[in-house]
């Protein structure tokens, strides 16, 4: 025979027959644990919280805090995050949670929860949010804290209502307003998959609208997820097999995967006022969006902003956000670029060590 | 549970699949990327969306038509009763939050000056 294994090639080793069973039965373990991965859910958002206000599905809750009275910061802060997710990846597990971190380092937290449209709230857009619910939170907010100043952290969607907020009341007592991955500029036409494929003609909002009345979660996911279709399909899951016996890191994905399993629909007044004002025609940087008849200057919002960026986002592109710095008429203001995707800057492994602190510096410095 | 070789791992019932997986992956995902950032993605998607929405809404309305007198008949409320019901009261809650606003508004010089 000629096909002699070569030198530099060690001979396989044959496994022994109580090997193979205790590695077959490794793999059916881990198989079941990859299901019961995918099929549960961890617990999230668990930092102690009461509730404080209600308004339809909107929620308000104040954090327990960690921190005596008199080493509190002195201007509260409001968490405001998308409309159409859940808000619990601010605080996805203990250790890992940026509300526990700000409440850790002395701040007065608050969170808005929009909660999950119902048939009833298809009718609601920017205008209820922007200037209904968030002018009663705020008023609630101040109440309760006793404070006259706030600061306010807004997230995707909530970032653009809260610039819009801020713009349109600018004499609510906002001192503070960090915007994160915030949709703000729609100019170029051909950054990110959303803005191609919401800008192109066949794509129409109003049918969509028409005919399911809310956006149904599974569509707006799936939208979400085609923007990155192999990595969101199949990379995420051959992850976590890869890492199937590293506790910590499938402790971190359950968590994670969590959070996006819990998917809401979009209230269709909103969506469709989202892709046509905003995706099609860019009215808030042309300065022709109108809410409730309100013209929104930018000019108007004075607040400090912290504009936090993703340069690796690929559902909010960082020209999206970057227009606005010039518009605004804040003399305090700072671009803050991370490295990470849309929600990796704020919930990822190096959140900790590199976003929470540098929003946490920036706003400690302007709370007192 | 990972190969640690290139050689074939009979305890691993992914083991074949992960080294092609590795060795084509971002390949996938680039090209993948590249195809739904395409205008033409953009244009197909928009037109199948559209059309699937127009064509199944006759059949949504016969549904729809048919549920709402199924329930009439059977004196029960229908979708459309129980939304005007939930809008009427986030009016009262807006209502309510009104009120609860000049409370606030009326105790605050009482609570100050108790301080």
């Amino acid at each position: 025979m000629s096909n002699a294994i070569p030198a530099s090639d060690p001979a396989p080793q044959i496994p022994t027959f109580l090997e193979l069973c205790a590695g077959w039965h490794k793999a059916a373990e881990n198989i079941e644990k990859f299901n019961r991965l995918l099929t549960t859910d961890a617990k999230i958002a668990q930092t102690p919280k009461e509730l404080i206000w209600t308004l339809n599905k909107a929620k308000l809750y104040r954090y327990i805090p960690v921190v005596p009275e008199e080493e509190r910061k002195r201007v509260p802060l409001l968490m405001v995050f998308a409309i159409m997710n859940r808000p619990h990846v601010l605080d996805l597990r203990p250790g890992h949670s940026y509300a526990e971190y700000m409440l850790r380092h002395g701040y007065d937290l608050y969170l808005l929860d929009w909660g999950a449209p119902g048939p009833e709230d298809k009718n609601l857009t920017f205008d209820d949010y922007t200037l209904e619910y968030l002018p009663r939170v705020v008023r609630k907010l101040k109440h309760v804290s006793g404070a006259d100043e706030f600061s306010l952290l807004g997230w995707c969607l909530g970032a653009l209502i809260s610039t819009m907020y801020s713009a349109l009341r600018p004499d609510d007592g906002l001192k503070n307003l960090i915007l994160l991955t915030a949709p703000l500029d729609f100019s170029d036409k051909t950054a990110g998959g959303f803005t191609r494929w919401t800008s192109n003609p066949a794509f129409n909002p109003d049918i969509i609208a028409e005919k399911f009345g809310n956006i149904p979660p599974e569509m707006i996911d799936s939208g979400a997820k085609m923007l990155k279709p192999i990595e969101n399909y199949f990379g995420s899951y051959t992850m976590l097999w890869d890492n199937i016996e590293h506790p910590g890191t499938v402790e971190a994905w359950h968590a994670m995967n969590t959070w996006v399993r819990d998917i809401i629909p979009m209230a269709g007044a909103t969506y469709r006022q989202l892709i046509n004002d905003l995706y099609k025609e860019n009215r808030l940087i042309e300065g022709t969006m109108q809410l409730r008849g309100e013209l929104i200057d930018l000019k108007r919002l004075r607040a400090n902003v912290l504009n936090v960026i993703a340069d690796a986002d690929h559902i909010t592109p960082p020209c999206q956000s970057e227009g606005i710095m010039d518009l605004i008429g804040s003399e305090d203001k700072e671009i803050f670029r991370v490295r990470g995707g849309h929600i990796g800057i704020m919930a990822g492994r190096g959140a900790e060590k590199n976003t929470w602190p540098h929003i946490e510096s920036w706003l400690a410095a302007r709370s007192d | 549970m990972t190969q640690t070789n290139g050689n074939f791992n009979p305890f691993d019932p992914t083991g074949m699949l992960k080294g092609m997986r590795d060795a084509n992956m971002d390949a996938w995902a680039k090209m993948m990327v590249d195809m739904v950032n395409t205008d033409a993605y953009a244009e197909s998607t928009g037109a199948m969306l559209d059309a699937w929405l127009t064509a199944s809404g006759p059949f949504r309305k016969v549904m729809e038509d048919s549920m709402a007198k199924t329930l009439e008949q059977l004196n029960l409320p229908s979708r459309d009763d129980v939304t005007r019901i939930a809008e009427r009261l986030t009016n009262i809650e807006m209502r309510l939050d009104d009120l609860d606003a000049k409370l606030d508004e009326a105790l605050r010089p009482a609570h100050g000056g108790e301080n």
